[in-house]
């Protein structure tokens, strides 16, 4: 896995805390400016599942997973999209970008849009001008559950290396590049319900096929969801995704914190 | 000449206001020198100002981010009790709220007819002297009663009683019986005191009869739930609907609405016969056990499985399990507990299952709030002597509704039959009856009666829309308000920017107000930092001394026992005689809902994280996160009557119909749908907000408890069918 970054930013995730209340993407939409018409920030509504009255519901907060190979970086003709070297971040220079969305095409997470009236592409910059500052990003300070958690995977003390060691297991939800190799997603999720795994695990998820929705649609996070897969078809030339979970037993975890120190 | 103030031209006003704030740029607005003065923002105008919330009622400290005189950010104060440093999806869109386009920002006199939606702007001067004159007209001839008042919870409230109690009328809306008498008035008659506190860090095991934390948010509530379930809590969940919260539980009870005092009962019944209560804790601190005991024969877990649908066993387990956790046991007593003609009887029975486990002192608390009597005073007169009848029916009707509670729903209905007298005028200040009230065709059709209607409100609202004149108010963030206690501090909301366009300060607007009716004396500040400066007076500090951290620290009280209640026999009233005095069950008893037939279905409403009551449907960022409001069927219900997913569906109660978009889902009961109250707004002058979903009010018939006055708002049956 490359991880030459002198600080690995990402997130975890505890999927038992998330409440779908939407205070996360609120926030992300005032610190960032969102246009009206995008999200940077999106909660996955798994849909009521199970046998009356033995229901499940689960809640799957995502945004941009800051990959450790990211693949939007490569198609970039502008430059403009990279990986910060200081911190991991995968973040788009907006003086340089030109507009052109090969990026956003080729995110196999879809969470990067064109934003039409400053005619450049934007995403989650992992709240970057707050982070340097000390501070939380938006999403993660006012998450009302507790669920989103943020820091420095590579500073074995930070939060979320903590939080990932305490867990008994890690689900991410990796794309297998055109060259075999993973993305390197940078959000673990722990405390997942079995349920986000059969998801993430099963055919049923690789074969879901669903209409790309309106932009404003957020709001149908089932449909956004399926958004997820659209390169999955649309882009078998720039690479053989196969959605699926990379499982970390603790065990493994463990064992990636010795190969990191 | 007469302007006709149409929809375009709010445009023009939001307009108008950017134009004050450009030119306001050159000469250092107030606002921006005082927080300047006070440390909180730099030589830019740039920096954090320490201030409260208002999107909800639960009041969280906020730091304000400020660039360039704007408010562009809002962050939980770390130091604020409520929020922790957290603030809900409504808290973070709050700044939408003051930068709305659809802000009234100059006071406005109708023109046109009314709920036509046509104004002309207006000096203070004029609108406010229109106000005072028909007001006093309508005192002279008709007397100060015949004056309706309504104004929702919040920290100016108890200024604006005395434009009411001044002006001499005892007729008052608030939102109280839409919403809690039922828990308040149970609580007084079992506690003496209105509600306990809860202390999440102590609760092992914790029933939620209907309380859906996770969608109707308190911040530091709802934080403190998901941290005691991380934390290996059980959380029972009692509700007809899977709610969020229900996901989060770990179980989830789907009750037939309307019998959740028989599970209740139940529960109590295994206590008692399987001694498993906490014997030292009731003989010491309660009265009335026995005769309770005595009562709950008839009320076995096979009895309870026939009404609410729950099997026996699990019922006698969940008994064991509660008693089992003891002190550390929570029943919720709920919020909202509006819903059922016996929902007074559930609330009794939960009091009662909290004194079994003898959890006082571990996860409930005497409630918070005795320092209040650490602050200074605005000094007054005393209110004038009023004799006339109340047209809700406190207390003549309903003997045990307190005064302050009332019956929102029956002095509408009051007014409207005339019984005992008609009413001639209302002044709302930051409601909106016209969705908050059940039955909404009753209410138009007393509007329609009035002879005058004014409004205080930040937006054109629907009941501003059927108004006569609308005065402007500043929003939450760019004004002072009366100080908010939580636990021993005392908290401070300033402004964080400047009223925009010509929008007043509820302080300002009720002295100004006052002084036109004559009433002037019951406003004795010179302006809003004047009023905030009597109350620290107490404590040695004034306004701009707090500006700095936002709160004041209130000298530490003398430490109260735990173990003390305010009832007539100083203890838990298990058994309460003043009930038993007032002909009413003097332990709670079952009392049987209406049924639905075949055809009908109970109208349950609850809430969501993403809007509040009927006010915040026209922010922009909220509507942007918000579902599509849609009414929820389950799936059997739904296909027996050839209804599919997003089907427009016609829904009648007796009271009225309406038409809507199902979300057809095995999150509810087949004999129940659920309506989010809030939309179906009919102000046009709501640009966001209008044409969005339908209101729920529309479909509630009005029915009483006659306990406590609260509005029994799932007591309404509808049926559904395809439009």
């Amino acid at each position: 896995m490359a991880n030459d970054t002198k600080k690995r930013y990402g997130f975890v995730i505890d999927v038992s805390r998330c409440i779908d209340c939407r205070a996360c993407m609120v926030a992300c939409s005032v610190e960032n400016t969102v246009p009206y018409n995008h999200t940077r920030i999106w909660v996955h509504d798994q849909g009521v599942q199970g046998d009356w009255p033995n229901l499940k519901r689960t809640f799957v907060p995502y945004n941009c997973m800051h990959c450790d190979n990211p693949p939007c970086t490569e198609v970039c003709v502008s430059g403009a999209t990279y990986k910060n070297k200081d911190n991991g971040l995968v973040l788009v220079d907006q003086e340089a970008c030109i507009g052109c969305g090969f990026c956003a095409e080729a995110c196999p997470y879809d969470v990067r849009y064109i934003d039409e009236q400053r005619g450049v592409v934007d995403k989650c910059n992992g709240c970057f001008q707050r982070v340097e500052t000390g501070m939380m990003p938006a999403c993660v300070q006012t998450c009302v559950g507790g669920s989103r958690l943020f820091g420095d995977f590579n500073d074995p003390e930070s939060t979320v290396s903590k939080a990932l060691s305490s867990a008994s297991s890690a689900i991410r939800l990796d794309a297998k590049r055109q060259d075999g190799n993973s993305t390197g997603p940078n959000i673990y999720y722990i405390h997942a319900p079995a349920e986000m795994l059969n998801l993430v695990t099963t055919d049923k998820f690789g074969q879901m096929e669903g209409k790309v929705p309106e932009a404003s649609e957020y709001t149908l996070s089932e449909e956004v969801w399926k958004k997820l897969i659209i390169p999955v078809i649309g882009l078998a030339t720039v690479a053989t995704f196969g959605v699926q979970a990379v499982f970390f037993t603790k065990q493994l975890v463990e064992g990636e914190k010795e190969f990191e120190e | 000449m007469t302007k006709t103030f149409t929809r375009r031209d709010f445009l023009k006003l939001s307009g108008a206001a950017a134009a004050a704030y450009a030119v306001g740029q050159f000469i250092p607005p107030l606002v921006a020198r005082a927080a300047r003065d006070n440390g909180l923002i730099d030589q830019n105008g740039d920096g954090y100002i320490p201030t409260m919330c208002e999107m909800c009622v639960w009041r969280c400290g906020v730091l304000a981010k400020v660039k360039d005189g704007k408010v562009v950010k809002l962050e939980g104060n770390p130091e604020h009790p409520n929020s922790r440093g957290k603030l809900c999806a409504r808290g973070q869109s709050g700044l939408m709220n003051t930068y709305d386009p659809d802000r009234v920002l100059t006071p406005l006199i109708r023109v046109g007819k009314r709920g036509e939606g046509k104004f002309r702007q207006a000096s203070w001067d004029e609108a406010l002297g229109v106000v005072a004159s028909k007001m006093l007209d309508i005192k002279q001839k008709y007397g100060p009663e015949t004056m309706l008042f309504s104004s929702t919870h919040n920290i100016s409230q108890p200024v604006f009683e005395n434009i009411l109690y001044g002006f001499g009328s005892p007729n008052y809306g608030t939102q109280r019986s839409l919403c809690f008498n039922a828990m308040i008035v149970a609580n007084l008659m079992t506690y003496g005191m209105e509600e306990p506190g809860r202390d999440y860090s102590q609760i092992k095991y914790l029933i939620l009869t209907g309380r859906n934390l996770t969608e109707a948010i308190s911040t530091s509530e709802t934080s403190a739930l998901m941290d005691i379930i991380a934390q290996g809590a059980k959380v029972v969940t009692i509700d007809p609907r899977f709610t969020k919260t229900a996901s989060k539980s770990t179980e989830w009870l789907p009750i037939k609405p309307g019998t959740d005092s028989a599970f209740h009962l139940a529960m109590i019944n295994v206590i008692i016969t399987e001694n498993l209560y906490n014997k030292n804790f009731v003989d010491t601190y309660t009265s009335g056990f026995d005769k309770l005991a005595a009562s709950i024969n008839n009320y076995t877990p096979d009895w309870a499985e026939k009404i609410t649908g729950i099997p026996a066993a699990t019922i006698a387990r969940i008994a064991h399990e509660f008693c089992a956790a003891g002190p550390s046991a929570l029943a919720h007593n709920g919020w909202r507990t509006s819903n059922f003609l016996n929902s007074f009887q559930t609330q009794r029975a939960i009091t009662i299952l909290n004194a079994l486990v003898g959890n006082w002192g571990v996860t409930l608390h005497p409630a918070a709030g005795e320092g209040a009597g650490a602050l200074g005073s605005i000094p007054q007169p005393a209110y004038p002597r009023v004799t006339a009848p109340r047209l809700d029916g406190v207390p003549w009707k309903y003997p045990f509704v307190p005064l302050k509670l009332g019956i929102f729903q029956e002095m509408r209905d009051g007014a409207l039959k005339g019984d005992p007298y008609e009413a001639h005028g209302w002044l709302i200040s930051r409601q909106n009856p016209v969705l908050d009230l059940p039955d909404r065709a009753k209410t138009l059709e007393l509007f329609g009666k009035l002879d005058f209607i004014a409004t205080i409100d930040i937006i054109m609202n629907d009941t501003s829309w059927f108004s006569d004149v609308v005065l402007p108010e500043a929003s939450y963030l760019e004004r002072y308000d009366p100080l908010n206690l939580v636990g021993d501090k005392v908290f401070l909301r300033q402004p964080v920017i400047e009223p925009q366009g010509d929008a007043k300060s509820a302080l300002w607007i009720f002295k100004e107000l006052g002084n036109r009716l004559g009433i002037g004396d019951y406003f004795q500040y010179a302006d809003e930092k004047d009023y905030i400066n009597q109350q620290l007076k107490p404590l040695g500090v004034n306004v701009d001394q707090i500006a700095m951290h936002g709160y004041a620290a209130l000298p530490a009280g003398e430490a109260k026992s735990e173990l003390q209640w305010s009832t007539p026999s100083g203890k838990i009233e298990i058994f309460s005689t003043t009930l038993q005095k007032g002909g009413f069950a003097a332990v709670p008893e079952w009392q049987e809902p209406p049924q639905p037939t075949e055809d009908e279905f109970y109208l349950i409403s609850g809430k969501v994280g993403q809007q509040t009551q009927m006010g915040t449907q026209n922010n922009k960022l909220l509507h942007k996160y918000e579902d599509s409001p849609r009414i929820w069927m389950h799936p059997d219900a739904a296909s027996k009557r050839g209804i599919r997913d997003w089907d427009l569906v016609a829904v009648t109660s007796q009271a009225g119909n309406i038409t809507v978009p199902v979300w057809v889902t095995p999150s509810i009961r087949p004999d129940c749908v659920y309506m989010t109250p809030g939309y179906g707004h009919l102000s046009k002058g709501l640009r966001t907000g209008y044409g969005v979903g339908a209101s729920d009010s529309v479909l509630h018939v009005t029915y009483t408890d006659p306990v406590s006055g609260s509005q029994a708002l799932t007591q309404t049956l509808v049926t559904v069918k395809k439009a």
